[in-house]
């Protein structure tokens, strides 16, 4: 970004309705909004932009973005929207801020259960010649991940159940009211295969989720007095190509790619300098791929390293202390919750998962089939 | 803080047919980006980042169907995002592509995209999809249902007669025939106009847009990129999005914002547009408009909302010729949406017509001396709107 941008993240709200009949998407969409603007102490009348994400398919409508434009305040207002992935509408906001143009921009996403089946919804999304006669849902190609992953690391499917009792007790403790998955060894080992080699405990199911940020300039911050802001150092974002075929889903360039983006403007050389990681996990395989990309962590001491409590509440790098999406997985806006909670942890807003003094922190948010959309960001609290 | 310049170094536009079942929806991106990117003097590689222009993925039966487009726009492990803002996507991807460069994060950007409306099956039995499902969608509600309501509000308030709409289309025909890229290129007269069927009154067979399938593309890059590399472009100076209602209800009555005869939010947005691009009065210093019309009768709203005259005034213009290409300001001089809608990308391609009239490069459809040209594309149900402002 040019230099001297100074953009920060003043306001976080994360909703995780445990009802949706009794509000309507558009009604949880206002009150998430409201409640990321109450968190930044800003009125609606302070925004001046608006990026918005959501799934058609998953919303039930074309164009989704349609009704959610009175939601969040985008009448007489500048809005657009990313629908490729809930973080692109993230990256979007920060741009337009950099841009000079804006000086603030409230960017919303959200994920609802309103379809019968979100797997066959996501399933829309294969080819319609080659692979939707296939049992190809967007599970599935995370199970392929994970498949070609216990091939190619040995005792991979160990770390894995660690990892999903990590991220289960850590979300007991971050959010006691929501529902609890297994976190016992023994259960999640016994889990009934859904998509080989992931089970039925291994994964969370889908959750109706919203999230909702408010972003704005350093002169912006500056002149409101905003306490507890998060500022983005370097961001990054990259894809895969589109058919899993073309693909080693062993690896993940376009994470590479992100990386290397986001470490370069933040001057990241090491990992270690990290205090708090919030990272994607729709399977334990993911967070896995993600220590090797975000040079957390090689392949080849993944097992150790997760056994030994690194990434757990207390460890040298904790990570997913939120939980992660398995224990709460709204699908669509799963990433853009990672950023959430990766920037109240730099403002110190983390609530009861805080990690004492957490300065800088790194999230890491994937979307569409095997990871197929990978996005980094970099952030510190304290003072522009 | 004053707008980065952004040149405008390439553009591509595929031949826009009723049908392309010659290329599948990546080719039919391909199409658009090799035509862009050769007339640039860059490849693939060059792409520092993609933003990719796919309205709702229902017109292609496929979610989020850009996933399958990456290849076709080479941006695997690069930077790369989706914008849908339905009609208006075209543009506002333009704009996102344009907010890259300006926020110095890239030199140069890839904006691209393509639609099949015209293998859809029926676009308006989709569309009808982008209604409210509880309280709307049971009624026969489609993009041409809403925007007849639009004429018989400016019916009523302005006098728009259907002599008025035909005139818009008899225009667009005319300059259509002279653009070789164009879906519908037949001229035709006013008595054939008014002798078309009634789609949805007072909207008749030719006041509507086709369904169009085609591919467009466009390469955008920094001015330090095309200083250094000695690069030929045109300039973006001003950009601006604005959007109205969800409910079009609340577009009627009193104590109302914006009114369906009008196109409040896109008045708006050229607002933003001209105060980023010091443009003070568009009448005297625009040269041409390309405004996103898909109906005769939302050309009229559309040119009142650029600022060029008042509301319930461009009728009397339009009659005496003043928006004919070789008028005072030609309006659609590539015979604009209402004779090509691939609706991905006919917001993109607006912005790529007047990059090419201020260019010089518009061929038999050329305004002359034109150096000063504005673009608009619209989406949802007349709800988000986008504009630019292009300069030599």
């Amino acid at each position: 970004m040019n230099a001297g941008t100074k953009i920060g993240i003043a306001g976080v709200a994360i909703h995780a309705p445990q009802r949706s009949d009794t509000r309507s998407l558009e009604e949880s969409i206002y009150a998430v909004t409201w409640a990321a603007l109450r968190d930044a102490e800003f009125g609606i009348e302070d925004i001046e932009g608006i990026v918005v994400a959501g799934n058609d398919e998953l919303d039930g409508r074309a164009i989704s973005i349609m009704m959610a434009s009175g939601s969040v305040g985008g009448v007489d207002r500048d809005i657009l929207s990313t629908p490729s992935a809930a973080e692109h509408a993230f990256v979007l906001g920060a741009l337009r801020i950099a841009s000079g143009q804006f000086a603030t921009q409230l960017v919303v996403a959200w994920s609802p259960l309103e379809v019968d089946s979100i797997n066959d919804a996501l399933k829309i999304g294969t080819d319609p010649y080659w692979h939707r006669a296939l049992p190809q849902d967007e599970l599935a190609t995370h199970g392929l991940q994970a498949g070609v992953l216990e091939h190619a690391v040995p005792g991979v499917r160990e770390a894995a159940a660690a990892i999903v009792r990590k991220n289960r007790l850590h979300g007991a403790m971050a959010y006691p009211d929501r529902p609890l998955g297994p976190v016992e060894d023994a259960f999640i080992a016994s889990g009934k295969p859904t998509r080989w080699p992931l089970t039925d405990t291994m994964v969370a199911p889908p959750a109706f989720g919203l999230v909702a940020m408010v972003l704005a300039d350093g002169d912006t911050i500056a002149k409101r007095k905003c306490g507890n802001v998060a500022w983005i150092r370097g961001m990054g974002w990259a894809t895969e190509p589109g058919f899993i075929g073309d693909r080693d889903l062993s690896t993940l360039p376009s994470l590479d790619a992100a990386r290397e983006q986001a470490y370069a403007a933040a001057g990241v050389t090491n990992a270690s300098s990290f205090d708090v990681a919030e990272v994607a996990d729709g399977t334990p395989y993911q967070e896995l791929l993600a220590y090797e990309g975000l040079g957390i962590c090689a392949r080849d001491a993944w097992s150790k390293q997760v056994a030994s409590g690194t990434y757990a509440r207390g460890g040298k790098l904790p990570v997913n202390l939120s939980g992660g999406a398995l224990s709460f997985n709204p699908v669509f806006c799963a990433g853009l919750v990672r950023i959430a909670e990766a920037a109240n942890q730099v403002r110190g807003r983390a609530g009861s998962h805080q990690v004492r003094n957490a300065k800088r922190a790194v999230a890491h948010a994937a979307s569409g089939p095997a990871m197929h959309y990978n996005t980094v960001v970099v952030m510190e609290g304290g003072r522009s | 803080m004053k707008a980065p310049r952004v040149g405008i170094i390439g553009i591509g536009q595929s031949e826009f047919k009723p049908r392309r079942d010659d290329a599948n929806y990546p080719e039919l991106v391909r199409e658009g980006v090799t035509l862009a990117l050769n007339d640039a003097k860059l490849e693939l590689k060059d792409m520092q980042a993609v933003v990719y222009s796919l309205a709702p993925d229902a017109l292609l039966g496929i979610g989020n169907a850009e996933r399958l487009g990456v290849d076709a726009v080479g941006a695997r492990n690069k930077r790369f995002m989706r914008i849908n803002t339905g009609g208006a996507t075209g543009i506002s991807s333009v704009i996102t592509g344009w907010t890259h460069i300006a926020a110095g994060e890239c030199d140069v950007v890839l904006v691209a995209g393509a639609d099949k409306v015209g293998e859809s099956g029926d676009s308006q039995t989709i569309l009808n999809k982008i209604w409210d499902p509880t309280y709307e969608r049971a009624l026969p509600l489609g993009t041409i249902t809403m925007l007849a309501m639009s004429a018989v509000r400016a019916m009523h308030k302005y006098g728009l007669t259907e002599e008025d709409m035909a005139r818009v289309t008899v225009k667009n025909r005319l300059n259509a025939s002279k653009n070789p890229k164009a879906h519908l290129r037949k001229v035709v007269s006013m008595e054939e106009v008014l002798a078309s069927r009634y789609i949805s009154w007072p909207i008749k067979l030719l006041d509507a847009c086709p369904q169009s399938s085609g591919g467009a593309a466009m390469v955008l890059a920094s001015e330090k990129y095309i200083k250094d590399n000695k690069l030929d472009a045109v300039w973006i100076s001003g950009v601006g999005h604005c959007s109205e209602s969800y409910y079009m209800g609340d577009r009627m009555g009193n104590k109302i914002m914006a009114d369906h005869a009008d196109a409040h939010a896109l008045g708006r947005s050229f607002e933003r547009s001209y105060k980023m691009a010091g443009i003070t009065d568009p009448a005297k210093q625009v040269h041409l408009a390309e405004l996103y019309a898909p109906f005769s009768n939302t050309e009229y709203h559309s040119i009142e909302a650029t600022g060029v005259c008042k509301l319930g005034a461009s009728m009397a213009l339009m009659r005496e010729g003043h928006f004919d290409l070789g008028g005072r300001i030609p309006i659609n001089p590539s015979g604009g949406t209402l004779c090509t809608n691939a609706i991905a990308v006919s917001a993109l391609v607006r912005a790529a017509e007047v990059a090419l009239q201020v260019w010089g490069r518009a061929g038999e459809h050329q305004v002359k001396g034109a150096k000063i040209g504005i673009a608009s594309g619209n989406g949802g149900d007349h709800q988000f709107f986008g504009t630019m402002v292009i300069e030599s």
